[in-house]
Order: C-alpha cells, then sequence, then structure tokens
C-alpha cells in the first residue's frame, strides 16, 4: 500500500468543510443575520467537499499522515453519505432558522464542523484519529442540540447528550489505552498485522478488556440497546432538524468506524489467532446488542405518542439491523443501508420540521390527524418514507434490509435473520399508525395549510425521488459500491 | 406491444394512475370525469388479456409469452425482470383484469370522497395483483406480492366502514407475518440453490431434476415457510380471522378485489412454490392442510347460516369455499388441481359479485341487516333474478360454475392418494348441503316473503349501470357451469405437468436419499438415476 506523508488532498473534503465553516462565521461576526448567504455558502461548501471526495475515488488505497488517515473507495462513498446528510439538514433547517429567530452563522458553522468530525472519523486508521474525530463530531452536536437557549426540553437535551456522551468517550480512551497496553500500537492496520498471530497472556487478557470497553463506547456513539437511554430524550428535546442531522450523518459515520475497528481490524481469521480469541467475544457480543435494539426499539416505539420519540426508537431499531451487517462484515451493505436510512430519515424528518412549527407546538402523532388530504405535499411523502423504513418492496427500505438479510444468511447468521424480518412486521404497526392518523383521522381542529419553502420541496424531491430509485434501480449504485469494495485497502478487506 | 405483452398488461394500471393525476393536476378534471377515464383505462389491460388468450397455446409447456431482462445486478443480487404466464396463471390474470372495471362501476355513486385517490389506489393495485401472477422470478414476486397491500390498506382504512381502521390494521399484520417468513424461505432457498439466482423455473427444474437436494428437516422449514404466507392469504383454518374483518369494513369495490383476486394469490402460490419445490414436504402435510381445508368448509359453511349481517355471510361462505381450493391442490390429482383452479375462477366471479349484491343493497338502506330486508323480488325483480343466479352458482348448484368446481374437487380427492381422502370427500359433500341452505335460507329472507319494511317497498331495481357490471358476471357463472371445457383446456397441461413433476421428484429422491449435510448441489450421478 502507497504510503503519502503529509498530503493536503487526502485530507481535501475535511479542509474544504473546515474552511467554509470559518468563513460562514467570519462572515456572521461582521455582518450578521443574512441567513440566504451563510445558507447557500454552507451549502456549496458541502458540495464542494463532495466533489473533492469524489477526486479521491481513484485514488486506491492509500495512507496518509503517518498512516492516521486512508483513502478509499469506502472513505469516499461515506463520506458521501454524510455530506448528503449535511445538504440536506441545510435545506431542512432554512424555514426553522426563520421560525426560532437564530443567528443562521454559528448555526451552519457548527453543522459544517460536525461534518468535518464525521469525515475524519470515516477515513482513521488509528483509534487516536477515531478519538479525535469523534470529539470533534460530539463537540459541535453537543452546543447544535441545545440550539433553542430558552426552551427546557433542547437544555435538558443538551445536557444529556453532554454528559452521557462525555461518559461514552470515556469508556472509549480507556479502550484505546488498554488495547494500546497491550498491542504497543494505536494503528489499525498495524493493530490487525498483530492480532492474526498470537500474543502473550497478559496482553490477550488486557486487549480483551480495551475491546470490551471500545464496544461499549461505539455502543453508546451509535445508539444500540442497552447502551440507548439517552436517544429519545435528545432526539426529543433537540431542535428537530438537528434530530435529523443527529440520526443519520454521525450514525454513518459511526458505523463506519464500528466497521474498521471490529468487522476489519479484529475480524476472526478462522485460525488460531488473537483476532478469533476476540471474535468469539465481540461477536457474540453484538448479536446480543443487535437483537436487543432491534427488538426493543421497535416495540418501545409502538407505545410513543410523540413522533419525534417514535423516530428516536425507530433509529434505534435501525442500529440494530445495520449491527446485523456489521456481523455479516458486508461492508457495502452496511454502506448502502446506511446511505437509504440517511435519505429516508431526513426526508420524513424534514416535513416532521416543517409541520411542527416554531417552538416544536405539534409534535404529536395525534397532531396528523387529518394532514392527509389537506396537504398531499406533505402527508404523501410522508407516507411514502414511513413505508420505506418499514421495508416495503419498492422502495430503498426493502432493497437495503433486503442485502442485510441476504448476507447475514449466507454468513450463518439465519437466527438473526428471522428476528429481523419478524421485527420489520413489528415495526409496520407504528410507521403505519402515522399513516392512519394522517389519513384515515379527521383532524381535531381546523389547521392552516404550512407554506412550503423552496428548499423544503428541493429535499423533498431528492429523498422521494432517492426512495424511489434506489428501491428501483439500484444497480448504478451497486456497481459503485463494488468498485469501492475493490478499493478497499488491501490487507483489510 | 406484441413483445412486451405481460409487461404492457401489469403496468397498464399503473401508467393509466398517472394519467388520472395528470388529468386532475394539469386538467383540473372533474369527479365525473376522472371516474370515466379510470374506467376507460381499466378496460385496456382487459383487452389485453384477449390478445393474450389468443396467442396462448393450450398445448404447449412451460411459461408462455416470457420476458426476461436483467435487472439489479451485483452483490449476489442477481434479479430478473422476468415474466410469462402459463395454465396456472393465465386465468387468474383474466380474472384480475376483469374485476377492476366492474369495482369501478360498481363504486361509482357508493365512493364521493377522494374519488382520485380511490381510483389511483384501485389501478395501483391492479398492477400489483397482475404482477404477483406474472412474475416468474423470487424477488419480483415478493415486491408485487407486498406492494399490493399498501393500496388495499389505504382502500380499506379511507373508504370503509365504521370499524375500518381495526379491519386495515389487522389485515396489514396478518399478511406481513406471512410474508416476513417467506422472504427468509426465499433468501434461504437462494443459497441453497448455490446462491445465483432467484429463477422459480430454474430452481424448480433443479429440484425436480435431482440437482437440489436438502434434507427432510431443511424441507420442511421451506415448506412452512412458503405455505404459511398463502394459507393466510387464502384464507384457512385457523388463520381467517383477517378475512371477515377486512371483508365486513371494506367498500364494496374493496370487498370484491380482497374476495375475487388477493385470496386466488394464496392458492397460486401454492401451486407455483409449495407443489413443485417441496414434494416430500407437501405428502407429509397434505393430510394435515387437507384436514385443515375440510375443517374450513364445514366451519365456513356452519358460521355462515348464523350470520345476521349479509356481507359477514359471504365473507364467511370465502372461507368454506376457499377450502376447497386448498383440498383439491392437496389432493395433487389432476381433477382435484384442475377443480382447485377452476374453484378460484367461480369464486373469484360468484362471491365478488355477490358482494356487488350486498354493496348495492347497503347503498340503498345503509344497512346489511338480512332482517332488515325481505319481499325484495316486488321491488326489485331483475335485482333478485340476479341475486338468485349468482346464489346459487355461489351454491354449487349444477350447470352454474360453482359446481364444477366442487365436483372436480370432491371426484380429485376422492380419487387421490390422501390417506383419508374419502372421509375428506364425504365430509366436504355434506358442507355442499350446508351451503346450499345458507343460500337459499338468505334468498329467502331476503328477496320472498311479505314486505316486512316500509322503506323497502319503493327501493329502485338495478341501474343501468349496475346491469353492466352484474350481468356479465351472472353470464359468466352460468358460461362457465354450461362450457368449462374453454377453461379447462387450457390449465390442463399445466397441472399435468406439476402433477407429473411432484409425483417423479419423490420417485427420485426415494431412490437417491439425500445425505445429511444441508442442501446441496447433487453430483451428476442424480441425473442418471432420475433418467433410469
Amino acid at each position: 500500500m502507497e504510503w503519502l506523508g503529509i498530503s493536503y488532498r487526502a485530507i481535501g473534503p475535511e479542509l474544504v468543510l473546515a474552511v467554509t465553516g470559518v468563513l460562514v462565521m467570519l462572515l456572521e461576526a461582521f455582518s450578521p443575520g443574512k441567513k440566504r448567504r451563510d445558507g447557500i455558502l454552507a451549502a456549496a461548501g458541502t458540495i464542494l467537499a463532495g466533489v473533492v471526495a469524489l477526486t479521491l475515488w481513484d485514488e486506491g488505497p492509500r495512507l496518509a499522515f503517518s498512516r492516521m488517515i486512508i483513502v478509499d473507495g469506502f472513505r469516499v462513498f461515506f463520506t458521501l453519505v454524510i455530506l448528503l446528510g449535511t445538504l440536506l439538514t441545510i435545506f431542512i433547517s432554512w424555514t426553522f432558522l426563520d421560525e426560532e429567530r437564530i443567528p443562521p452563522g454559528e448555526y451552519f458553522a457548527l453543522l459544517l464542523f460536525g461534518a468535518v468530525g464525521m469525515t475524519l472519523l470515516v477515513a482513521s486508521n488509528d483509534l487516536v484519529m477515531v478519538f479525535l474525530a469523534l470529539e470533534t463530531i460530539t463537540i459541535a452536536t453537543y452546543v447544535l442540540a441545545g440550539y433553542r437557549r430558552e426552551d427546557l426540553r433542547s437544555m435538558e437535551s443538551a445536557l444529556k447528550y453532554f454528559i452521557l456522551g462525555a461518559f461514552s468517550s470515556a469508556f472509549l480512551v480507556y479502550g484505546i489505552a488498554l488495547v494500546y497496553g497491550a498491542t504497543r500500537t494505536t494503528n489499525l492496520a498495524e493493530m490487525a498485522r498483530l492480532v492474526s498471530g498470537s500474543l502473550g497472556r497478559a496482553e490477550v487478557v488486557l486487549l480483551m478488556a480495551g475491546v470490551a470497553m471500545l464496544l461499549i463506547g461505539f455502543g453508546f456513539k451509535v445508539a444500540t440497546v442497552p447502551f440507548h437511554v439517552w436517544t429519545p430524550d435528545v432526539y426529543e428535546g433537540a431542535p428537530t432538524p438537528v434530530t435529523a442531522f443527529l440520526s443519520t450523518a454521525p450514525k454513518a459515520a459511526g458505523f463506519a468506524a464500528f466497521l474498521r475497528v471490529f468487522s476489519l481490524t479484529f475480524a476472526p481469521l478462522g485460525i488460531e489467532s488473537v483476532a478469533d480469541q476476540l471474535a468469539a467475544h465481540w461477536v457474540a457480543v453484538v448479536t446480543a446488542m443487535s437483537i436487543l435494539s432491534m427488538t426493543f426499539g421497535n416495540f418501545i416505539a409502538i407505545a410513543q405518542t410523540n413522533i419525534k420519540r417514535m423516530l428516536a426508537y425507530s433509529s434505534i431499531a435501525h442500529a440494530g439491523y445495520v449491527l446485523i451487517g456489521v456481523l455479516a462484515r458486508d461492508w457495502a451493505a452496511v454502506a448502502f443501508y446506511l446511505l437509504v436510512y440517511t435519505i429516508m430519515n431526513l426526508g420524513c424528518f424534514a416535513i416532521v420540521a416543517l409541520w411542527a412549527r416554531r417552538g416544536d407546538e405539534r409534535v404529536l402523532i395525534v397532531d396528523y390527524a387529518g394532514l392527509g388530504f389537506r396537504q398531499p405535499m406533505l402527508s404523501f411523502p410522508l407516507a411514502i418514507f414511513l413505508v420505506s423504513l418499514a421495508g416495503f418492496p419498492g422502495t430503498a427500505g426493502f432493497i437495503a434490509k433486503f442485502w442485510l438479510f441476504k448476507s447475514a444468511w449466507g454468513a450463518g447468521f439465519p437466527e438473526l435473520v428471522l428476528i429481523g424480518v419478524l421485527n420489520t412486521v413489528v415495526s409496520v404497526y407504528y410507521y403505519l399508525y402515522v399513516v392512519i392518523v394522517m389519513f384515515f383521522r379527521e383532524p381535531r381542529e381546523e389547521v392552516a395549510r404550512v407554506p412550503l419553502s423552496r428548499a423544503f420541496v428541493a429535499t423533498l424531491v431528492v429523498t422521494v425521488v432517492g426512495v424511489f430509485y434506489l428501491g428501483l434501480l439500484p444497480t448504478r449504485v451497486f456497481a459503485i459500491l463494488n468498485a469501492a469494495q475493490s478499493l478497499l485497502a488491501v490487507g483489510m478487506r | 406491444m406484441g413483445e412486451h405483452l405481460l409487461s404492457w398488461l401489469t403496468f397498464a394500471p399503473t401508467a393509466g394512475a398517472l394519467l388520472l393525476l395528470v388529468a386532475r393536476v394539469l386538467l383540473a378534471a372533474r369527479e365525473e370525469a376522472i371516474r370515466r377515464l379510470a374506467l376507460a383505462v381499466s378496460l385496456v389491460p382487459l383487452g389485453l388479456c384477449g390478445s393474450m388468450l389468443v396467442k396462448f397455446d393450450p398445448a404447449a409447456s412451460g411459461p408462455q409469452l416470457v420476458e426476461r431482462a436483467p435487472w439489479i445486478r451485483f452483490f449476489g443480487f442477481n434479479v430478473d425482470y422476468f415474466v410469462g404466464v402459463d395454465g396456472v396463471s393465465l386465468w387468474l390474470v383474466v380474472l384480475s383484469a376483469l374485476l377492476v372495471p366492474v369495482s369501478i362501476l360498481i363504486s361509482w355513486r357508493a365512493i364521493e370522497r377522494h374519488v382520485l385517490e380511490f381510483h389511483v389506489f384501485l389501478l395501483l393495485l391492479e398492477t400489483g395483483v397482475i404482477g404477483v401472477f406474472v412474475a416468474l422470478d423470487m424477488f419480483l414476486f415478493f415486491i408485487f406480492w407486498e406492494v399490493m397491500l399498501v393500496p388495499m390498506y389505504f382502500l380499506i382504512g379511507i373508504w370503509g366502514y365504521e370499524r375500518r381502521i381495526y379491519a386495515a390494521v389487522k389485515f396489514i399484520i396478518y399478511t406481513m407475518v406471512g410474508s416476513a417468513l417467506m422472504l427468509a424461505a426465499i433468501i434461504s432457498l437462494y443459497y441453497l440453490n448455490g446462491g445465483t439466482t432467484f429463477d422459480i423455473l430454474a430452481i424448480t427444474e433443479n429440484v425436480r431434476a435431482g440437482r437440489l437436494v436438502w434434507d427432510a428437516q431443511t424441507e420442511r422449514w421451506l415448506f412452512w415457510g412458503f405455505a404459511l404466507a398463502f394459507l393466510i392469504k387464502v384464507p384457512l383454518f385457523p388463520f381467517h380471522t383477517w378475512l371477515p374483518d377486512a371483508h365486513v369494513e371494506a367498500p364494496t369495490a374493496g370487498s370484491v378485489i380482497l374476495a375475487g383476486i388477493l385470496l386466488k394469490m394464496g392458492g397460486y402460490g401454492l401451486l407455483r412454490f409449495n407443489l413443485p419445490l417441496f414434494p416430500r414436504a407437501t405428502e407429509e402435510f397434505a393430510g394435515v392442510l387437507g384436514a385443515l381445508a375440510v375443517i374450513s368448509i364445514i366451519y365456513g359453511a356452519l358460521v355462515s347460516l348464523v350470520q345476521p349481517d349479509l356481507k359477514k355471510l359471504i365473507a364467511y361462505s370465502s372461507v368454506s369455499h376457499m377450502g376447497f381450493v386448498v383440498l383439491g391442490i392437496m389432493a395433487r390429482t389432476e381433477m382435484g388441481m384442475q377443480g382447485a383452479i377452476f374453484q378460484m375462477l367461480s369464486h373469484g366471479i360468484a362471491t365478488s359479485a355477490l358482494f356487488m349484491i350486498a354493496g348495492i343493497l347497503s347503498e340503498r338502506r345503509h344497512t346489511r341487516l338480512i332482517a332488515e330486508f325481505g319481499g325484495l323480488a316486488h321491488p326489485m325483480p331483475v335485482f333478485s333474478a340476479l341475486f338468485g343466479i349468482l346464489a346459487l352458482a355461489s351454491a354449487a348448484l349444477p350447470t352454474l360454475s360453482g359446481f364444477v368446481g366442487e365436483f372436480l374437487v370432491l371426484v380429485g380427492t376422492y380419487t387421490s392418494e390422501l390417506a383419508q381422502g374419502r372421509v375428506y370427500t364425504v365430509l366436504a359433500a355434506t358442507a355442499m348441503i350446508l351451503s346450499a341452505a345458507y343460500m337459499l335460507w338468505t334468498l329467502e329472507r331476503v328477496l320472498f316473503g311479505e314486505i316486512t319494511r316500509e322503506e323497502n317497498r319503493q327501493l329502485p331495481d338495478v341501474n343501468a349501470r349496475e346491469r353492466l357490471a352484474l350481468v356479465p358476471m351472472a353470464a359468466l357463472v352460468i358460461l362457465m357451469g354450461v362450457l368449462p371445457n374453454p377453461i379447462l383446456r387450457r390449465t390442463d397441461h399445466a397441472v399435468l405437468e406439476l402433477q407429473r413433476a411432484a409425483s417423479r421428484t419423490i420417485l427420485v429422491q426415494r431412490a437417491h436419499p439425500a445425505p445429511p449435510d444441508r442442501g446441496r448441489l447433487a453430483p451428476p450421478g442424480a441425473e442418471v438415476l432420475e433418467r433410469r
């Protein structure tokens, strides 16, 4: 594998995002309150970062910055997923910023800094880099979660997110320290080489403890049971566009890192190596996490009356599905799932954010009564996203789930597949409950139609088209992923 | 169009639905115009069916009018867009194309709210059901199988009666449980076959030729994975409880499609998947399923006897009549399977038409209680004649369609190798008496005797539009009863193939028992055994 030293090209997308973020902040300082200008600049920066990421596509597997940064097809793919999530979040926030009278500059800048952390996370090839990237993400998102300063729910959300985030970071850093103690390296490629052989008994014990800590840390970050308790409160209290962001882009980044650390570095090799000893344990634990996340997430979602909380539990359930892909060690399936989830969940939240209005007035599911025929521009897309989240064929959600289940069956996890498909039946109940309320019930009171901004319509078009395109004609995206798979760093496949 | 007849047939309704939306958005079409346009659009697939029937060769084996193109590739997704019809699916496609225009006609006045959306959902539903019958790729089949749930859910939930939400949710959850297990079975079948294709015919051929073998336990799991989905759909006792709710709460058009087409997807699935793919498990469980079928037949008839609600009565009679379908399939004789297919068609027409009859009554009187009527023969003579013919067809009076199907099933069961085949035949034949009893009694209570309610004295007879919907149905049940051959001749070849495939595979697998390891591709020697 080719090593690049200090190569600014290798962190091109991150540089573009960071520079745009600083620029937006500076502009805000000198001439505040120009939402249109700041928003367009932030969106342009995100798109430019995407273009720069695409130029890295053919670079093949390379390492840069003392092997801390990796350049490969999957990094580029995940980066694009994250940037798509960021771009759509910028659009979703358009109306929200006006309603809440929030200074737009800082808000967009924080989104961009969060995105820098996420893209760095998917590019990390070193546990120290993983930690730094995660902290960059969380610092930006703590502030975003508490953005409605005068609202108690938002403050509670930010505080909970901060305390539990710090707590999980502590686990993560402690895990990294123990792993370092056992292997004397934080570099993932080096570590993969070491664990494919044998280590002393003391080192193995230390490594086990370290990996367990890492698992807890990651479990918190991607919100899987039993480390999920913060999710519903944070998602409920955070401003809805921020919730949309939190539930998609950081999750994609977190799972990418999860894959790099567990599915690649500590992957079982089928020989008597340390990695196999480790895998015997983490596979069992992750299996349990996956089953618990799917089952708890779906069953508790049924009982929710607040749509944001319902979507929070649904995101826990989806994290459980994604863990199936992690166990099957199918990168491409996980990447596709997260792309699809980002699109359908952001579409969902776009509508929830618009309908919620100032101060999250209308976030109960009963508030959607009668929306169906009153404003079909909102209700039909929302129905499509919900049906896709439930995994109905014809939509992207189905192809993504089918792929995960198929891989898992092929990788020898038929019981996970059975639990997974039965869980989708449970999820149909609560997703379609919203549809029932929208279409089959009469509104409680006369409600005015909500005006639709151009940014919102653009978001809807992108997400609805995305859901159907990936659901009916996924071959092209599959081909891209196939190419990415062949570009995956050698020795890490 | 000749090249892609089945694709046109499948997607013409979708195109029609888009046309309706365009008409509303761009031309601001009014409701009456939307109804007319929907009717016109729904006649297109029916016309294409005529062309399909002309092109269909009854003597050819395998699927006809085949279209195949690669659809999804990479990562083990070797999914083809692969469609075709054979004797099993041919008439079910025709039935689907027939019942949609009829549903539109019958809903003309009944649907007043959200007319555009109603017709859009109805047309999308048509694409889904035709797709199920023509799909020859498991993945494609599953997509159509699930896609059609969503419009049906909306049809029940938006335009249904009082307890529509409960009924819609129950319908979708029941079906989803079945299809989730079927999905797992499809994935597992895909890997057992080597993980290269979802092609139903190729997998069936591998099973038939003994190239794809698995141990008995795997076969049982796979059998039930598919069978449960289909038995819930049929529905067979004890999986039938969603049906009365869905039927009673659905609008008339919804009931027509449910009874006429959706239930048939269950019988079709058993014939397409379970029989040819899992012959040993079918043999093992045929007795149990036959017994459940007989229970359905008797139970449905007994419950129908005591129903005060006309729609519920017809719903339970469906459980009874569909029991014959499962019984005929499980008999696995030529007569039995022919009878099952014929019974599906006959039930599809007669029972849907009875739901339209019930719809006409409840539209006029806003009640479905049988006790509210009586003596309708006087104010509504044409209606009464039609009701009489259809009810008797449903009760299997000779010379009407129901008789042909049920008679074939009974003979097929009697002559089958089912252990208790003769007992089943006797019990099922008894139920035919029950079905005559409840139907005749219903006719008596609704049509004959004195007029007991003043409101009924002035009820208008069926109008021209209702006649246009009902008369062809009545004509068809008579025609099918007198001249069943044009239908049977076209299903015969496929049925014989099914029967041969099932029995031959059993012979091959008995001579060459599967090794203990879970499914694998057998060595070439297995084929030699089969030829010998």
